[in-house]
């Protein structure tokens, strides 16, 4: 089933310069794309553009079958939670655990329910020891976890991590990573859309869409997307070191080509 | 930011720390009205205030609050201090009538330094019930607080919950700022603007500083408006809250006894206006100092 579909849709911040053109795509519910791009290509705008922070110029995004528009928006809001690159500028309440009930009490839960919420939440990110703690003494990818906790206790049926990973360190990369498996295990039917600049994070998702100058130009799995070099060189996308290991093998003579994933690569390489 | 700086919240759990934020906010109202109550006498001043003074810093022990912090924001008044000295020694005032010395043709006033005196008491005392409720009151239950008090003015579409988001938001950042702060004085200095050397070139370097912080403040700003949007924050939708206030008992035993304080003061004014001049030293000596 088509989670969000999105049609024809055109953006520009200013006049003559579109930021997003004429991009059709769609997602299937419980999948996790990837939308990978250099700077500027239109990524972010087009996750500003899912959850109505922005107002498209032409074009429909159907979420669910239902149109984006203003009567819809509060309920198509209700679907999509978003985490966002800075750790800071998204990390509103004083403590943990008042940021993760800053979206609660925006939905009005009542009060007695929130400490059981936001205790199961920050579990699942690990961050159960940091309840009281106020955001300075957090590291990055601590705060992004937060954030994720946040999102992830507004029970949303789509996630959009916009370059989430984008500033935080190696470990906190990994952390979230994690997290990203973890949650994908737990409930199916989320759908994950990642905009990112990682490849790697990339790797995990069941699709990747390469988008240039405001426009999907190409869309597969990820093997498929970053195995193709010529892909690779005209989007100046970072080859996974999964695929450079395969290449290199390869160009050795090892017949490495139906590996898919390092596991794989050394049980083989170890025979 | 410093462990001393002032009102900084101290995270204990004291019995002051568990009153209720609404209350605490109530009593420091009634304990500024109690502070700055006047009477006739010099004497009935400096006692009634020394008393409070000194209930203030019991009340300051019990809730664990660092006494070099308030002696270190004192002292970084001296020059406060020291102006509102000069001013009242140096400028003729024909209320003063005890002559302490001369100098030259200009005679100085016991009175003065008497004023002066009391002045700084009751700055010190506003100082301490200040530091008393920052440093006992997480920053967000005050703000809950003050929107809380403030609530009565909603039907007249006074934008309570507004304002308390706003400060509540402001003291949230003010670490993040001041980390970006020094971010960009490194950066600065790395780039060979002088922040230490000489009026003009500190104000020149001011404005390398504050340009950036500003921009950057802003697009936070914009970041955090997308960020709170995306979570379905609506300012005039109704919210619920995760802190819930409640009155308990220790609220009702501090307001006793906030109230019997501020009303014993209160009284002692009424009586002093209307009936007749109350004089502490000659009711417990039998002694009329005259003053």
């Amino acid at each position: 089933m088509e989670k969000i579909v999105i049609k024809n849709l055109s953006y520009s911040y200013s006049a003559g310069n579109k930021a997003v053109d004429d991009l059709s795509l769609q997602v299937e519910q419980g999948s996790f794309v990837s939308i990978v791009g250099h700077n500027g290509s239109g990524k972010s705008t087009l996750a500003k553009l899912i959850v109505g922070l922005l107002r498209a110029n032409s074009g429909e995004i159907i979420v669910d079958g239902v149109q984006l528009e203003d009567k819809s928006l509060n309920d198509i809001r209700k679907k999509i939670a978003i985490v966002f690159q800075n750790p800071d500028n998204q990390f509103i309440g004083s403590t943990v655990e008042d940021d993760i009930a800053f979206g609660l009490e925006n939905r009005q839960i009542p009060s007695e329910e929130m400490p059981e919420i936001i205790k199961k939440y920050a579990t699942y990110v690990k961050m159960e020891d940091y309840l009281k703690k106020e955001p300075t003494y957090l590291s990055g990818g601590q705060k992004q976890r937060v954030a994720i906790a946040g999102a992830l206790a507004l029970k949303p049926e789509i996630l959009i991590l916009d370059e989430a990973t984008a500033m935080i360190d190696a470990k906190g990369k990994r952390e979230i990573f994690l997290t990203i498996k973890h949650m994908r295990k737990d409930n199916p039917d989320l759908t994950i859309i990642s905009i990112t600049h990682e490849v790697e994070e990339a790797l995990l998702s069941d699709r990747v869409i390469v988008m240039e100058k405001g426009k999907a130009v190409c869309s597969g799995s990820p093997l498929e997307v970053f195995a193709n070099k010529e892909i690779r060189e005209k989007y100046k996308l970072q080859a996974p070191f999964l695929i450079s290991l395969k290449e290199e093998l390869k160009d050795a003579g090892f017949d490495v080509d139906n590996l898919n994933d390092i596991k794989e690569v050394v049980n083989y390489l170890c025979r | 930011m410093s462990e001393l700086t002032f009102g900084r919240y101290s995270p204990f759990n004291t019995v002051v720390h568990r009153i209720d934020p609404r209350s605490k906010i109530f009593f420091m109202i009634l304990l500024f009205v109690a502070i700055f109550l006047q009477f006739t006498l010099w004497s009935t001043n400096l006692i009634i205030s020394g008393l409070m003074l000194v209930l203030l810093i019991v009340v300051m022990m019990i809730s664990r609050i660092s006494f070099r912090s308030l002696l270190k924001s004192i002292l970084s008044m001296w020059f406060l201090l020291l102006f509102l000295l000069v001013i009242y020694v140096l400028i003729p005032n024909q209320t003063y009538i005890y002559p302490a010395f001369n100098i030259g043709s200009l005679t100085i006033y016991y009175d003065a330094f008497y004023q002066w005196g009391y002045i700084m008491l009751r700055l010190i005392m506003i100082l301490c019930t200040t530091m008393i409720l920052t440093s006992t009151t997480k920053p967000m239950d005050l703000t809950n607080g003050l929107e809380w008090g403030m609530g009565f003015l909603k039907p007249i579409h006074f934008p309570a919950h507004e304002i308390a988001m706003t400060i509540s938001i402001a003291l949230r950042f003010i670490p993040t700022i001041l980390d970006e702060t020094n971010r960009i004085m490194k950066a600065q200095s790395s780039r060979g603007v002088d922040f230490t050397h000489g009026i003009v070139k500190r104000v020149r370097a001011i404005v390398s500083l504050i340009i950036p912080l500003f921009v950057s403040a802003i697009e936070r700003s914009e970041e955090l408006a997308n960020a709170m949007e995306a979570r379905g924050y609506d300012p005039r939708a109704k919210r619920t809250h995760f802190h819930v206030m409640h009155f308990k008992l220790v609220d009702l035993i501090s307001f006793l006894f906030v109230i019997a304080v501020f009303g014993g003061v209160l009284t002692l004014f009424i009586i002093d206006k209307n009936v007749q001049v109350v004089n502490i030293i000659e009711t417990l000596f039998k002694v009329n100092p005259g003053f």
